[in-house]
């Protein structure tokens, strides 16, 4: 249309201007400022996407009134007049085809503002530019569309990337991933988080194990420092291990051994050790199987309520 | 379809022009969707038990494998939409239901359950005895926990969304514990059960250029637990001791533990600019514990500090302990050209646990007197951490990453009560470098890396991180249309050379996937991971306080495929056959093996009928312990009907 009318312009100015000075082409180069089309007008040719996304939460955005109104294709492809006059993929932003961080900003320019992102600083994913649609499909079908769900399709989706860790989970001791019984975003919160590894918090501040371990949360008369100060991550391996238990080594003694010693021989309080948790010698024997898992005495791992020593 | 409603309208019309007015025809849309999956299983299982269960724990029976249904509303009144989800019920060691119902506007409702069944009876455990063929069953249970959370989301403006929350967590079980008394541990029946309620609500409000949620919440814990035994119980220690044989005849040992927290959570988002987005939260709690704790113990008994025999204790405890903890965090995000974007982010965490209590041990045969006994004991932690990040779009293609963190922080606790107890204390000082890089030099290739290294002055455990470098490397190439390859290297590479410790940590995964479609009937999807753990650090053996070295290497090979296949269809219809599974392979400080091969076929008998069947092995092996062993065969076979 418009390229129609410049050319019937040129047409009727060509004579005069043969007359006179070689002139400045009339504006037919000046770049034209695309605007804003409306989603009806992308219904026709993309009318499978344009029907999912009615049925999806982002179908909302069309009905925000001072906002995105009637505009929601637009609210993250910019705006389509360039596009519907030419169609060309090209004339149109396309946020696969972008970088993670302008694809993200696209995608906070409404989701910013929600509790989900509160860890984005502190995101490994954002840190690695995995932008928001690695994860979730922006013209999903359905109210459920956007991201899986069900818990084995929500692990499917994040070992498709951390492989490694999925070949953890093939291990005989693990938590109940590969059953469909859990799902990575039980502990972790992909969005990120303040604590490592975008773990998830309960109660506020808590580790997420607490969630479902909750016998082991305390507050305990005697604490296991470790537990508090390093988390569940200092003794078990979460996804998976070999050992018993997901312990991080095969004898339980080791485990132990390798923080719970070289306390200097002389008895007496120490004032700043190298590191917590030395012990004094004991009558251990460690070529004795009754020393050789220290928890069939220390049973109270996780903190006692009773005993110093973990004993009971 | 059209055509012959077309027609429909055309017969009927006339019809209907007779009548006054006519009624608005009713909706099309189906109300219920939805499958189930019903199956039985059949199992052999060959070798330990024990272990399977602890392992695998799936056994014959009639299952409800699945059911997914969606129920909508035409008229849209209580509801617009209600989905439910379940799966592995009838009998299998882990159930679970899922609801989400909507109405648009109004509210948002979820309820998410789960009951998962853990047994765990490993021999090679904990079994002092085993080397002289006695098989105790120590620190062996079998316990439930089932999961319920509720939460349900109110929309009544736009921007403005109350919501209120309740979970229960609740595990119920038996076990075999010990009792610990002086020189001697007997093996004991142990009864669990501890259930956490968590009620929580607070308000969303969102707007444009910010947002704050507001939450209140609140828990209650019971925990109780009962050890008991009737009868002779040598325990793990057979020899007398100074002439005398140690046994339990009667135990009863009761903890009754009551508790409840209060949580307070104020998180806040906004971007008061176009380059500027803020972030931050405060987070706070204060779990507290009150603990009843009973013992009465028969037997032959030795008192080891004044090595005074006995035949009858008892033992009466409470304590009480709280631990507030506060969390917060600030951060922002600067963006003061387009290419440029700085991350700065600062937290801290303070959690401190104080705990007082008396526990009155008194011997009762022979009578003795009375000995009381302060429990009391403090844990601080104090954490704080500074980090900043620059991340800079070089090109279009190419992001570079560069940041720097400080973590420092200081910890109390109690010191060991032979060392005169008291508290001690330690540091932590640490200063990581930051960096990465993000290339996508074409649109099929992307290549990743990220990689931190650190140095600390004091670190908390012989063990902790302390001068360390982690690294991850992702490649991912479009090869084909239909072909795409992923390789991943990951590293962590710890050290601590303190002297005493030398600490040598060292862990390496590589793996490579692939996803394959050589044809529309067929997908290939593989993945194989090489992974390396080798650890070394210097201790003390306890009794001779001779220098000893703990070595740890764990070598695996992991491997997991799946070929699915479309068979010849018929009447529209295609079955559909998949196979492969897992294996795993390591080699080091447990040698085991763990096979897991399955193969699937999906046979459509009509348009909403599927009868669908799986075989699974599982093939469990210990070369250190090999009665620990276990094969087992799985066939399932049953029907998905859909509607």
């Amino acid at each position: 249309m418009r390229s129609n009318s410049a050319a019937l312009f040129l047409l009727l100015c060509w004579p005069a201007g043969a007359q006179t000075a070689p002139a400045a082409p009339a504006a037919s180069t000046a770049p034209t400022v695309p605007t804003y089309v409306g989603s009806q007008t992308c219904q026709p040719c993309h009318e499978d996407i344009y029907n999912a996304i009615q049925k999806s939460p982002h179908g909302q955005v069309d009905t925000q009134k001072h906002r995105w109104e009637h505009e929601a294709c637009e609210s993250c492809h910019g705006p389509g007049s360039k596009h519907a006059d030419s169609a060309e993929a090209s004339a149109i932003v396309n946020p696969a085809k972008l970088t993670a961080a302008r694809t993200d900003r696209i995608c906070l320019n409404c989701h910013l503002n929600q509790p989900t992102h509160i860890g984005r600083p502190e995101s490994v994913h954002a840190r690695n530019q995995v932008a928001c649609t690695a994860c979730h499909s922006v013209h999903g079908h359905g109210p459920n569309g956007l991201v899986p769900r069900k818990a084995a399709a929500v692990n499917e989706l994040c070992a498709g990337c951390h492989t490694a860790v999925w070949a953890e989970f093939q291990r005989p001791f693990k938590h109940r991933l590969p059953e469909g019984a859990m799902s990575c975003v039980d502990c972790h919160n992909p969005h990120g988080s303040i604590f490592q590894a975008n773990f998830q918090s309960y109660a506020a501040n808590e580790p997420a194990c607490f969630k479902c371990h909750g016998n082991l949360r305390g507050p305990f008369t005697y604490e296991h420092a470790p537990v508090r100060l390093e988390g569940c991550g200092a003794c078990h391996e979460p996804h998976g291990s070999a050992n018993p238990r997901m312990l991080a080594r095969a004898e339980v003694r080791y485990l132990c051994l390798e923080c719970h010693t070289n306390r200097p021989a002389a008895p007496g309080p120490i004032k700043n050790p190298p590191a917590l948790g030395g012990v004094p010698p004991a009558f251990h024997n460690l070529l004795s199987p009754q020393f050789r898992n220290c928890t069939v005495c220390h049973l109270k791992v996780h903190g006692s309520y009773v005993s110093q020593e973990l004993l009971k | 379809m059209k055509i012959k409603h077309l027609l429909a309208s055309f017969v009927i019309f006339p019809l209907l022009a007779q009548e006054p007015a006519a009624n608005p025809a009713p909706s099309t849309e189906p109300v219920l969707t939805g499958s189930i999956d019903l199956g039985y299983r059949f199992t052999s299982i060959g070798g330990s038990s024990d272990v399977y269960n602890s392992v695998v724990n799936l056994h014959d029976g009639p299952r409800l494998i699945g059911l997914q249904f969606t129920l909508t509303d035409p008229h849209h009144r209580l509801f617009d939409r209600i989905d439910v989800r379940a799966d592995n019920w009838g009998g299998d060691p882990y159930n679970s239901v899922h609801l989400n119902a909507t109405k648009k506007n109004i509210y948002d409702f979820n309820f998410d359950y789960r009951d998962i069944a853990y047994f765990n009876l490993l021999p090679s455990f904990a079994d002092p005895m085993l080397g002289n063929g006695i098989v105790l069953d120590e620190d062996s249970y079998f316990t439930r926990r089932r999961m319920s959370d509720f939460q349900l989301d109110l929309f009544p403006a736009h921007r403005i969304v109350p919501f209120l929350a309740y979970g229960r967590d609740s595990g119920q079980g038996t076990g075999i514990t010990n009792f610990v008394s002086d020189v001697n541990v007997y093996p004991v029946a142990d009864n669990m059960f501890d259930k956490t309620d968590n009620y929580r609500g607070g308000v969303r409000l969102e707007f444009n250029r910010w947002h704050a949620t507001l939450e209140q919440g609140g828990t209650t814990l019971r925990d109780d637990q009962d050890a008991y035994a009737s009868g002779f119980n040598g325990g793990n220690v057979y020899q007398p001791y100074f002439g005398q044989m140690l046994y339990l005849t009667a135990l009863s040992q009761a903890y009754g533990v009551t508790g409840d927290s209060i949580y307070t959570k104020a998180l806040f988002t906004a971007n008061p600019l176009p380059w500027v987005d803020l972030y931050g939260q405060f987070l706070y709690s204060q779990p507290q514990t009150n603990v009843n704790y009973t013992q009465y113990d028969n037997g032959s008994l030795v008192l080891l500090r004044s090595l005074l025999f006995y035949t009858g204790e008892q033992a009466l405890g409470y304590s009480e302990a709280k631990q507030p903890h506060t969390s917060g965090n600030l951060a922002f995000e600067l963006r003061p050209v387009k290419r440029v974007r700085v991350r700065e982010s600062w937290m801290t965490d303070r959690l401190h646990t104080a705990a007082a209590g008396l526990l009155t041990d008194m011997i009762v045969q022979p009578a003795a007197a009375t000995t009381p006994s302060l429990l009391a004991s403090l844990l601080a932690v104090n954490y704080n951490q500074e980090q900043v990040e620059l991340l800079v779009d070089a090109t279009s293609k190419l992001t570079l990453r560069g940041g720097y963190r400080y973590s420092w922080g200081d910890a109390q606790e109690p010191a060991p009560l032979l060392t005169g107890g008291g508290q001690e204390s330690s540091q932590l000082r640490q200063q990581a470098g930051l960096a990465g890089f993000h290339f996508r030099p074409i649109q099929k290739l992307t290549l990743n890396a990220d990689f931190e290294g650190a140095a600390s002055d004091h670190a908390y455990f012989r063990t902790s991180l302390y001068n360390y470098q982690r690294m991850t490397a992702r490649a991912r190439y479009q090869l084909a249309a239909k072909l795409s390859l992923q390789a991943v290297f990951s590293l962590l590479d710890n050290q601590n050379p303190t002297p005493g410790v030398n600490y040598d940590f060292l862990s390496r995964q590589n793996s490579l996937s692939v996803s394959w479609t050589p044809s529309k009937r067929v997908t290939v999807l593989g993945e194989y991971t090489r992974s390396t753990l080798r650890s070394n650090i210097n201790y003390l053996d306890p009794e001779f306080l001779s220098p000893e070295q703990s070595l740890y290497r764990d070598n695996a090979h992991s491997a997991n495929a799946l070929i699915d296949v479309a068979l010849p269809g018929y009447a529209k219809l295609t079955p559909r056959l998949a196979f492969g599974g897992s294996l795993f392979i390591s080699t080091g400080s447990r040698p085991t093996t763990f096979y897991q091969p399955l193969a699937r076929l999906s046979v459509p008998i009509r348009k909403n009928l599927l009868w669908k069947s799986e075989y699974r092995y599982y093939g469990y092996g210990e070369i250190f312990y090999n009665y620990e062993g276990f094969r087992a065969h799985l066939l399932e076979t049953g029907f998905t009907i859909s509607h």
